[in-house]
């Protein structure tokens, strides 16, 4: 047990910078996640340039063929067709994604007090707040598309007149476009809608396997025999860096 | 200071530091803020007209929501500063080239009328 102690004592005095040790003091998995995570970044910004970019040269205007006013199109709900809803719906869905983040650090935390009960219970919760969101994602997709979205053409574009309609019904009263409302706007709009939801709902859908497979393991019972539950805190990275994704997509996509 | 590897196991690969439970308070704090803000969020959106500084509004609270995530979910406040260092830096100069080129955007706007 001394020799021990003396070994665990060498390990962590050696110096920061100079090998034998992580300078990070995180294990070499985490960091690895951590690496991953920024080069993910870099890919969902490279992603955010382009639609920055493409809606700065179309800028939002009440007059024609400009950048569409996000309250016109995503103001659905389920089970109440026809009512004009905006931001309601994707509100519903942050909050989904928000609770299901919260579970997933709740299971993290679990698992450092090395609770196997607990940490199943909160994966579960977890895998379920996905499902959900991923489910939430596909209606929102199904509706879009049915009201003619396209990745090659907008439809969107607001005439004066359709604007005017628009401003014209308070949140909830009913709504339906009439003749000479829309015409055609900038191409990218709906590309882009579906490009960067769609590659936000494919980490979601990754997650959710992530989630899985971990949830099994630790049934399983992989965790408790290794000793500790640090699977849980890389999948809680993942999880996490998915949720803050969508903080971007609904601030940029919805909200603006 | 725990370790998990068995005794004389200590390199850089196998190391595992051990991770204290903080307790669930500041998560459940983190929780109710961040729902907070997406109601406040939420409310703005139809209490003020679209502005530019309604927009500022809103990238400011999605930034705020950010750092909560990141530092308090994510564990990053936590963690040595020269992790943090690392994985803020570049964020950091990706989020000028994003301004950058949202000027370009707006340069080309102004092309295409001319």
């Amino acid at each position: 047990m001394a020799n021990h102690t003396t070994t665990e004592a060498s390990f962590e005095n050696q110096p920061t910078w100079s090998g034998g040790r992580s300078p990070f003091n995180v294990s070499y998995g985490k960091l690895m996640m951590w690496i991953f995570l920024l080069s993910d970044a870099f890919t969902f910004s490279s992603l955010l340039v382009q639609y920055g970019t493409q809606r700065f040269s179309n800028v939002v205007t009440p007059i024609t063929t400009k950048w569409p006013d996000p309250a016109s199109i995503f103001n659905h709900f389920p089970g109440m067709h026809g009512f004009h809803l905006p931001l309601l719906f994707v509100s519903v869905m942050t909050f989904i994604l928000i609770l299901s983040s919260v579970t997933m650090v709740l299971a993290v935390e679990a698992g450092h007090r090395n609770s196997k009960k607990e940490v199943s219970k909160f994966m579960i919760y977890t895998i379920f707040g996905g499902l959900a969101f991923l489910g939430c994602q596909a209606w929102e997709w199904y509706t879009f598309i049915g009201e003619g979205a396209r990745l090659d053409g907008n439809t969107f574009g607001i005439t004066k007149q359709g604007y005017d309609h628009l401003h014209s019904v308070g949140f909830g009263s009913h709504f339906e476009w009439l003749d000479g409302d829309r015409t055609f706007g900038p191409v990218p709009f709906a590309a882009l809608f579906f490009i960067v939801t769609g590659f936000h709902g494919f980490h979601v859908f990754s997650g959710v396997v992530i989630n899985v497979v971990v949830y099994i393991m630790t049934v399983r019972g992989v965790f408790e025999r290794r000793g500790h539950y640090e699977m849980i805190e890389k999948a809680g990275l993942y999880w996490h860096f998915v949720d803050l994704v969508w903080v971007f997509v609904f601030t940029f996509f919805y909200l603006i | 200071m725990e370790f998990y590897n068995k005794p004389g196991e200590y390199d850089a690969i196998n190391y595992i530091p051990h991770t204290e439970s903080h307790g669930t308070k500041e998560l459940w704090k983190t929780f109710w803020l961040l729902l907070g803000i997406t109601l406040f969020d939420f409310m703005i959106y139809f209490v003020m007209p679209a502005s530019g500084f309604r927009n500022f509004i809103f990238i400011f609270f999605g930034l705020v929501k950010a750092y909560f995530i990141v530092g308090a979910f994510m564990h990053l406040k936590h963690e040595k500063m020269t992790l943090a260092l690392i994985i803020l830096v570049p964020t950091i100069f990706i989020c000028g080239l994003i301004i950058g080129l949202l000027y370009e955007g707006s340069a080309l706007e102004v092309m295409k009328s001319m």
